[in-house]
This record gives C-alpha cells, sequence and structure tokens, in this order.
C-alpha cells in the first residue's frame, strides 16, 4: 500500500511539472493583456501586472466597427467548416475502413498521398481554382475547399477499423441498409472519435490565417485572425491588443475543447458482442 | 432521429452555402480604384484612409478600395499577380521592384507624368530604384536611412558627451558602455546592437571597395575588400564582445533592445524614434549619423513606392491617385507622423525635418547612402548571406569561410535558375 | 452472417463511392488537381510572373537537386529532426493520456491545462519562446540555478534546431493527447473485467489489451506526426528569420520549397522538390509500416 501511494505522489509531481511547463506561457500572456504596451516590452518578467488595465480588451472591440461582422464571418465559417467535416470525413473514414468496394485501397493510398505533399507548392494552383470558380472573397470560397480532410479522414479510419462488426452484422439483420447503419448505429458510438475531430477542425477552421489572408481582400468579408492582425505593423506593433486580441481568439477554442472534454470520459463505452 | 437532424442540417448548410454566392455588391456609376500596401505601425493605415478621403472629394467619380495586408505582403501581392486579381496601385519596396520590372507586370509612369508634378523635386537616387530602361515604374512614397541611435542616460554614466565619429571611437564607446550591472558576470547592457542581416550591412562591403553583386546578377561580396568592412561588425561581436544581437537578450528588434537599456547604442531607421517615443516614454535618446570608416561616411537607405499593375482596368483614375498620393500636397498630408522621410525635397524642408536634431541625421544620409536594391538576384544572395555570417558572427567559421561559402551557395543557385 | 452483408457486390460498391462521393469531389477539385498542375510543373521551366511562359525541360528539375547540396543538408536537419520529434511527441502523448484517462483527482483541470499550448496564437508563442530561450531567459536562469551549463539556445547552431524540437513536441503533443483519449474510450470495458477475472497484472492488461487496441490510432499519429515534422516550415522560418541558418542548422525541404517558390517564383524547381519530399516521407511511412505491422483490412 505504501509502494502505491509513492507511485501516485510521482506521479502527480510529473502531472503539476507538466502542467507548469504548459500554463506559465499562457499566463504571461494573459497578463500581458491586461499590461500596457511600455510595460510589455520593457522586458520585466512578472506576471502581476503593474498598472493593470482593460484598455487593450475595450479597445479591440471598438476601434474597429467592423468586429461584430468578422466574429460573425469566423463562427459561421468555423461552425459550418466543422459539421461539413464531422460529416464527411466520418462518411469516408467508414466507407475505407468498413466497406469492401473497388478502389478501397487506392482511395486510401491517394489521401496518404495527398498528405505528404505540402501545401506551399499548392497554394498558388489552389488560388488560380478558386478564381476560375469566382469564389474570392466569398463564403463558399472559404468553407468548401476545406469541407473535407484527409488527415481527419485517415483518422475516422483508424477509429473505425477496431469497431466490433459484431454490431452492424445485427444491424444488417435488423434490415438497416449501409447509411442507416452508419447514422443510426456507428456513430453514435463514435463520439470520442467525433469529439476529437470537432475540436481538431474547428481550431484549424478558427485560427486560419494564409488562406483567407490570399483570398479575402473585402474587409466585410475578413475573419477575426485577419481582422485582429490590424494591430501589427513593420515598425511599431500594439502587443497589447495582439494580446487581447489573442486572449479573445483563444477562449472559444478553449470552450469548445472543454465541451468536448465530456466525451473522453469513460462511460460511453459499449460492450462488444453479446 | 439523428438522421432527419441530419439531413435537416446538410439542408440548411447548402441554403446557406447558396445564398452567400449571391451576396450583394455594391453597384454604382463611380469607378472603383484598388490600392494595397503594409502599414508601418496600426496608425499609419488610419491616417493614409483620411488622405483617401480627402482625394474622392477631390474626385467624386472615383471611390477608393484600400486593403491593408498586414503579412506576407509580397506572397499575397506576387499570388495576386498571378491570378491577376492584383490591385490597381501597390505599395513596392526597392528590393523587390527590379523583379516585378523585368517581368513586366508594371505600368510604365512616363506619360502620365506632367511638369506640374515636379519630378525633380524627388530625391534622385530614391526615384532611381524604379527605374530601369528609363522607363519609371514607381513613385518613391518615401525613405529612411540609418542612423545611430544613443541612450544618454547610458552615455552620462559612461562620462561621454558626443556621439562616435569614427569607427575607432565607436569600438571604444562600445567598450565603456557594455556593462554588468549586477555582477552575476552576465553582461547586462552592450555597447551596440546589431542586426546580422545583409539589409542592414551592405553598404559596409562597398565601404573598402568591395561590390555585392556584379551585373551579371551574381555575389561577388567574398573579396578582401568586402569583407574588410563586415569584419568591423564581426570583431565587435566576436572579440571585443561589446555587441549583441536582439535575440542574444530576448528582444525582437534591435529598437526593442535599445528601448530596454539592453544595448546602449544601436543602428536603425528613422522609424524607431515614434517607436521609442511611444513605447519607452522615459527613455532619454539621441541619434547622430553613422560614424566614419576610414575617412568615409556611408549608411543604408531603404525606400518604398507606389506603382500600378499593368493590368488595371482605370490606368487614368490610377494615376490621378498615385499622382495624388505622391504631390506635395498628398505627401505631407501623411508624412508628418515621423516614421519614415517624405520622398520630395520640398517636403523635407517644409516639414522641417532637416531641422529637426532627432530627424537632421537620416535627411544627411540620403546623400551618401547605399540603396537597399542590387538588382533580381538580391532574394537569393540575401538568404545565403543571411544563412553564413550569423554562423560567422558567433565563431562557427572565419568571416572568411563563411562568405566564401555563402557566395559560392549562391552563385551556384543563380546559375542553376538560369 | 457476413453473407447478410453480400447483397451483391454492386451493393456495396454502391455504398462504398456514395460515402465517398463528398471527398472525392471536393478534395478532387481543390487537392488533386493542384497536385497534379505541380506534378506538371516539375517538369518545365515555368515563368508565372507576367506572361506565362511554360518550356518542357524533362528530369532537369530533378538532375537538379541531386547536385543542390543545400536539398541534403535540408533533408539531414529534417530526419534529425523526425527521428527525434515523432516517437517523443508519440510516448509523450501516450503517457498523458493513459495518466489522465485513470481515476486521478483533478484530471479535468490537467486536461484543460495541458491543452493550453495548442490553443496559444503561434506569435504569441513564439513571442514567450523568444522570452524563455534569449542567452539571460527563463531557461538559462534554471540551467544556471541548478549550476547546469547555459547555451544560446537561438543563437547557436548546434542547438538552435534542439530549441525548435523542444517548442514543437511540447505544443503538439497535447493534439495526439486527445486522439489517444478519445482511442481509450472505445476499447471495451468487458475486456478488462475478463482479464481481471483471469488474474492478469494491470502491466498485463496494457500490454495485451491496451496497447494492441491503441494500434490503428498509433499508426495514425505515427504517419501524421512524420508527415508533419517532415513538412516543417513555421518554426524554422520564424527563428531563422526565412533564411534556415546559422549555416544551414534549421533549413528544411519545406523552407526551401517556400523559398523558390514565392521568393525566386521558380515553380518547377519547386515542385520537384516537393515530389520528392513526398517521395521521401512516403518511403519512410511505408518502412515504418513494415517494422510495425498494422492490421490488416478487414
Amino acid at each position: 500500500m505504501q509502494k502505491f501511494g509513492w507511485v501516485k505522489l510521482l506521479l502527480y509531481l510529473i502531472l503539476i511539472g507538466y502542467a507548469i511547463a504548459t500554463f506559465i506561457p499562457f499566463a504571461w500572456a494573459l497578463s500581458a493583456s491586461f499590461k500596457t504596451l511600455p510595460e510589455i516590452s520593457s522586458g520585466n518578467i512578472n506576471f502581476i501586472p503593474k498598472d493593470f488595465t482593460l484598455e487593450n480588451y475595450k479597445n479591440i472591440f471598438t476601434q474597429e466597427p467592423l468586429f461584430g461582422r468578422w466574429l460573425f464571418n469566423s463562427v459561421f465559417v468555423a461552425v459550418c467548416v466543422t459539421a461539413l467535416n464531422l460529416l464527411f470525413n466520418s462518411m469516408a473514414g467508414y466507407a475505407l475502413a468498413r466497406i469492401r468496394f473497388p478502389g478501397n485501397q487506392l482511395f486510401f493510398f491517394v489521401i496518404l498521398a495527398v498528405l505528404m505533399i505540402p501545401g506551399q507548392i499548392t497554394l498558388i494552383p489552389s488560388y488560380l481554382i478558386l478564381k476560375n470558380l469566382g469564389w474570392l472573397n466569398s463564403y463558399q470560397g472559404l468553407i468548401v475547399p476545406t469541407a473535407v480532410n484527409a488527415t481527419f479522414i485517415f483518422m475516422m479510419r483508424q477509429f473505425f477499423v477496431n469497431f466490433p462488426k459484431e454490431l452492424e452484422e445485427a444491424a444488417a439483420m435488423d434490415g438497416l441498409n449501409r447509411w442507416e447503419t452508419f447514422v443510426q448505429i456507428v456513430l453514435p458510438l463514435a463520439k470520442p472519435a467525433l469529439a476529437a475531430q470537432a475540436i481538431f477542425i474547428f481550431m484549424g477552421a478558427w485560427n486560419n490565417f494564409l488562406t483567407p489572408l490570399l483570398i479575402l481582400s473585402d474587409k466585410e468579408m475578413f475573419t477575426l485572425p485577419l481582422g485582429l492582425n490590424t494591430f501589427k505593423g513593420e515598425y511599431i506593433s500594439y502587443w497589447n491588443y495582439i494580446m487581447a486580441a489573442s486572449m479573445v481568439l483563444t477562449l472559444p477554442a478553449l470552450a469548445i475543447y472543454a465541451f468536448f472534454n465530456r466525451y473522453f470520459i469513460q462511460s460511453v463505452t459499449f460492450t462488444g458482442g453479446k | 432521429m439523428i438522421c432527419t437532424r441530419v439531413k435537416w442540417l446538410i439542408f440548411l448548410l447548402v441554403i446557406i452555402t447558396l445564398t452567400s454566392c449571391t451576396f450583394a455588391r455594391g453597384n454604382n456609376s463611380k469607378i472603383t480604384v484598388t490600392l494595397s500596401g503594409w502599414q508601418s505601425s496600426p496608425n499609419e493605415s488610419q491616417l493614409l484612409r483620411r488622405v483617401l478621403q480627402d482625394f474622392e472629394a477631390e474626385h467624386p467619380d472615383i471611390k477608393v478600395k484600400y486593403e491593408v495586408i498586414n503579412q506576407q505582403y509580397m506572397d499575397v501581392i506576387k499570388t495576386r499577380l498571378i491570378g491577376d486579381t492584383a490591385p490597381y496601385v501597390f505599395y513596392l519596396d526597392a528590393f523587390e521592384a527590379p523583379l516585378l520590372m523585368q517581368n513586366n507586370v508594371l505600368e510604365p509612369l512616363n506619360t502620365y507624368i506632367n511638369d506640374e508634378f515636379d519630378l525633380s523635386d524627388f530625391i534622385p537616387t530614391l526615384l532611381n530604384a524604379f527605374k530601369s530602361n528609363n522607363k519609371i515604374f514607381g513613385l518613391p512614397k518615401d525613405f529612411s536611412t540609418l542612423a545611430l541611435f544613443y541612450n544618454q542616460q547610458a552615455f552620462e554614466a559612461a562620462k561621454l558627451t558626443q556621439p562616435p565619429a569614427t569607427w575607432t571611437e565607436l569600438q571604444q564607446y562600445s567598450q565603456k558602455l557594455t556593462r554588468d550591472w549586477n555582477g552575476d558576470r552576465r553582461i547586462d547592457q552592450y555597447g551596440l546592437g546589431i542586426i546580422p542581416e545583409l539589409s542592414r550591412q551592405s553598404f559596409l562591403i562597398k565601404t573598402f571597395g568591395g561590390t555585392l553583386i556584379n551585373q551579371n546578377g551574381y555575389a561577388t561580396f567574398a573579396t578582401p575588400e568586402g569583407l574588410k568592412g563586415l569584419q568591423l561588425i564581426v570583431d565587435l561581436y566576436r572579440k571585443y564582445r561589446t555587441a549583441a544581437q536582439p535575440s542574444d537578450v530576448g528582444a525582437s528588434t534591435g529598437s526593442e533592445m535599445f528601448g530596454q537599456g539592453k544595448a546602449a547604442m544601436v543602428i536603425e531607421g528613422s522609424w524607431a524614434i515614434p517607436y521609442l517615443k511611444e513605447t519607452f516614454p522615459k527613455l532619454k535618446f539621441a541619434t547622430a549619423e553613422l560614424p566614419t570608416i576610414a575617412g568615409k561616411k556611408g549608411t543604408m537607405a531603404y525606400t518604398v513606392a507606389y506603382v500600378m499593375n499593368k493590368r488595371t482596368k482605370y490606368k487614368d483614375a490610377a494615376w490621378k491617385l498615385i499622382a495624388f498620393l505622391t504631390s506635395k500636397k498628398g505627401m505631407k498630408a501623411w508624412a508628418n507622423q515621423g516614421l519614415v522621410l517624405p520622398s520630395r525635397q520640398s517636403v523635407i524642408a517644409e516639414l522641417g525635418y532637416d531641422q529637426n536634431p532627432l530627424y537632421a541625421p537620416f535627411v544627411a544620409g540620403a546623400d551618401y547612402a547605399t540603396i537597399w536594391q542590387a538588382g533580381e538576384t538580391l532574394p537569393t544572395v540575401l538568404t545565403h548571406f543571411n544563412n553564413q555570417f550569423i554562423s560567422a558572427l558567433i565563431g562557427e567559421q572565419s568571416l572568411n569561410e563563411a562568405m566564401e561559402r555563402a557566395q559560392v551557395s549562391a552563385n551556384k543557385e543563380i546559375a542553376a535558375s538560369q | 452472417m457476413r453473407r447478410v452483408w453480400q447483397r451483391g457486390r454492386f451493393g456495396e460498391g454502391l455504398a462504398g463511392f456514395s460515402f465517398m462521393a463528398p471527398t472525392m469531389i471536393v478534395m478532387g477539385v481543390f487537392t488533386v488537381l493542384p497536385i497534379a498542375y505541380a506534378i506538371f510543373l516539375s517538369f518545365h521551366k515555368v515563368r508565372i510572373l507576367g506572361e506565362f511562359d511554360l518550356r518542357f525541360i524533362g528530369g532537369r528539375n530533378f538532375w537538379r537537386m541531386l547536385a543542390d547540396e543545400r536539398v541534403w543538408i535540408a533533408l539531414q536537419n529534417t530526419f534529425e529532426y523526425v527521428v527525434i520529434v515523432v516517437p517523443t511527441q508519440t510516448i509523450l502523448a501516450l503517457g498523458l493520456a493513459l495518466i489522465l484517462n485513470s481515476s486521478i483527482r483533478g484530471k479535468h483541470w490537467f486536461r484543460i491545462i495541458f491543452f493550453l499550448p495548442t490553443v496559444t496564437a503561434s506569435a504569441v508563442l513564439t513571442l514567450i519562446f523568444m522570452w524563455i530561450y534569449n542567452s539571460n531567459g527563463l531557461l538559462n536562469n534554471i540551467l544556471a540555478g541548478f549550476g547546469l551549463p547555459t547555451y544560446n539556445w537561438i543563437g547557436d547552431p548546434s542547438v538552435a534546431l534542439k530549441s525548435i524540437m523542444i517548442m514543437n513536441i511540447w505544443s503538439t503533443a497535447p493534439l495526439y493527447m486527445i486522439v489517444y483519449l478519445a482511442a481509450l474510450q472505445d476499447i471495451p470495458k468487458s475486456l478488462y473485467e475478463a482479464a481481471k477475472i483471469d488474474g492478469a497484472s494491470a502491466l498485463d492488461q496494457f500490454f495485451n489489451i491496451t496497447l494492441p487496441f491503441l494500434k490503428p490510432v498509433t499508426f495514425f499519429i505515427v504517419v501524421i506526426g512524420i508527415i508533419g515534422t517532415f513538412q516543417l516550415f513555421d518554426q524554422s522560418y520564424i527563428f531563422s528569420a526565412g533564411s534556415g541558418g546559422p549555416n544551414n542548422s534549421t533549413l528544411t525541404v519545406v523552407l526551401l520549397i517556400y523559398q523558390y517558390a514565392f521568393k525566386s517564383l521558380d515553380m518547377g524547381y519547386a515542385a520537384a522538390l516537393a515530389l520528392m519530399l513526398a517521395a521521401v516521407i512516403m518511403l519512410v511511412t511505408v518502412i515504418q509500416r513494415t517494422i510495425f505491422k498494422e492490421e490488416k483490412l478487414h
């Protein structure tokens, strides 16, 4: 019993040590968002702001009349992208893992191969395609190209590979077709994987910077990361605003994470077979 | 249950996506001219927006759509030029100008310029940076040179009264100014802050008669003459250990390390003046021309121009905008924020920059400065130089070795790409 | 029982394709098409700005790579990076997930705190790391406090890549931790119960139930880790201001691709480099896969 106590203590020490390593940078950014510009730039490492100010937050919300619009754009795009990805990636992942159809292996190979080509080389061709579709400066230009994601198709496939076959076989005996089985049996059981996917996709869409930077030139269409970039300058940057803005950007992502975290608690486990 | 919910969700998404296609666009008889640039500071774009309002008031038939592209500016502009979606008028750094001039994507402005515009008022070296085959492809909007910033409090503490006039003095001063305040055997204040990049050092290559790039676009800096000037920087860093890079002391820029008191002197552009005033209100500093090396004056100059996209639909309207922004009146309206200097001599005089003790050294530098530009291959040469110069600086290899390596690999790449 | 599914090959094929349809359309247009274009460009000398100009030069872009010393340096850097980062982040992620999946107190808080690095904006992260890594920064102060040697974490080429490794492991491990956490939920509890009845120890259960079950997901994490590390770009770009220095120590293949594609607009060569990188990643994945045999489909 005593030995067990020591192990536990060591475990907690490791956890707390790692937690400190992950928390300090965030805490520093959080405290900086309440500091004045001179205090941030002074190079002092104090976690408690000397002149605590809410000005930074007030300013980023009020200085820019389009802030509300940018927030809407970001939320709209991120929610659409997340919803579409959850559905499409799971469908594709399921097909690759479970359905025996001609070209199954080939598709899987193509999806992996696509991931291996660095995005820097496809940036200009993709831009030209979007331009020819007339999708620059539009929601569909931001949403449709990212509506599926090879990484998470791959991930979903690996999850579905492990699923007990008995459940599907039972469903088939009940006369459900593939689509019904997928929606009624498979998806509800894949909640943890879907939750993980939702977190990643939402964060990716929420923080996406390069694509919006390229394809958006109307200020009304900007997403938050792009809009908040206006506090940066070549020679002078308002780091106090940038810190506050990055906190505002972080919170929704963190909230989504905290929300979906409840799917990672061991309770939804199925018993597998009869 | 779930099935219908999913179906509804898909239906909703499709509807939203389709309706957003037909998003209403403003439609009237006005001509819209697009303008893109980056911003030196967040205030700059606001100021420019006000100037653009004046322009629109003067030209009621033209509307200006101004977009700030704040990061990876040239990547975005190049992509949009390739996609034929680039703005009509945009900022162009002299450094990037040769590539665009060479590839024939800019509209020559000669035919638009009339006598009233007074082209001779522009500082000639700045204008030359945007000329190719006697065609003018851009009109400089502003410029900055490099000058020496020194911390007056630190100078007082070291009993120094005057800024160093020669490089030898600079060496001595930086020794006196390098201090360890708390005795932990780690230096808290360095004499000089340096930025080991070609964009800041290329005038040193010229000082003793070296050249950066020859006429065919090949790098030629790794000669004894070229290295002699660069050695001065390496000596400060390695031999005397009285200089530091921003990253050595946890700062991101030279002006930041200067403002934080981690360097008593720093070689920076005029943009640092408003930055320091705003960010470090308690700092007392002054500026001086760069110290002479072997009796010769030298510094760098950086300039940015307005250029016109060759595929512009409304060229006359685009020209009106450029002419307005680079006219005496237009330049004056927004060149008074003090980040960079106006490119017209008359505007410099009118705004009193040549009389202002903080700005005078920068104005003086314009006469002898090396423009940061050297043909189409400069981006390649720059990458290889920066890559190896730091290596020499931190003592991994001798300057000679490092620069030889940089030159060979740069030229190999240039030859391969021809 | 299998037979029930065999409503004919045709039905299965149709189902498969209809499940794949959205992916095929979207990826076909926005991913495969641009890649096909890049492959096409890699056999050409391209002038892409101004008047578009294309000249077929066969495999010359690929031969050029062989003589390009920097490509080899970049590959070597990237290899070193992959070999250290991928195993470290995978094991770290698995360890954290296992701990946080146990009935430990305050695990919800730990989960949130561990995730913070991934939600913090990268510009802010870089700033913070500059502050931690500089010669007089936090890390050196801590090391000096323990009487350990200090380093110039960013400026010194022999440690610059390692600084980037630490930063990368620290910020990506939480992502993989989540994948593992999700996968752990799917392990049928009945398996553990049965094992307990058979008198298997906790260690036995881990090696005989947990690990085999996590194999497909581990394959995913390792492959994505390999791809992600081979495609390292952001950090090396920021740390070296785009040059890959000092003395090529932070040069990566994607940094080279970026330099050619956007700085010198040499799209043909950039595309050839991208294909070479993809081939290398594929090769490493295949080798990895034969070493840690993956499950067979069906």
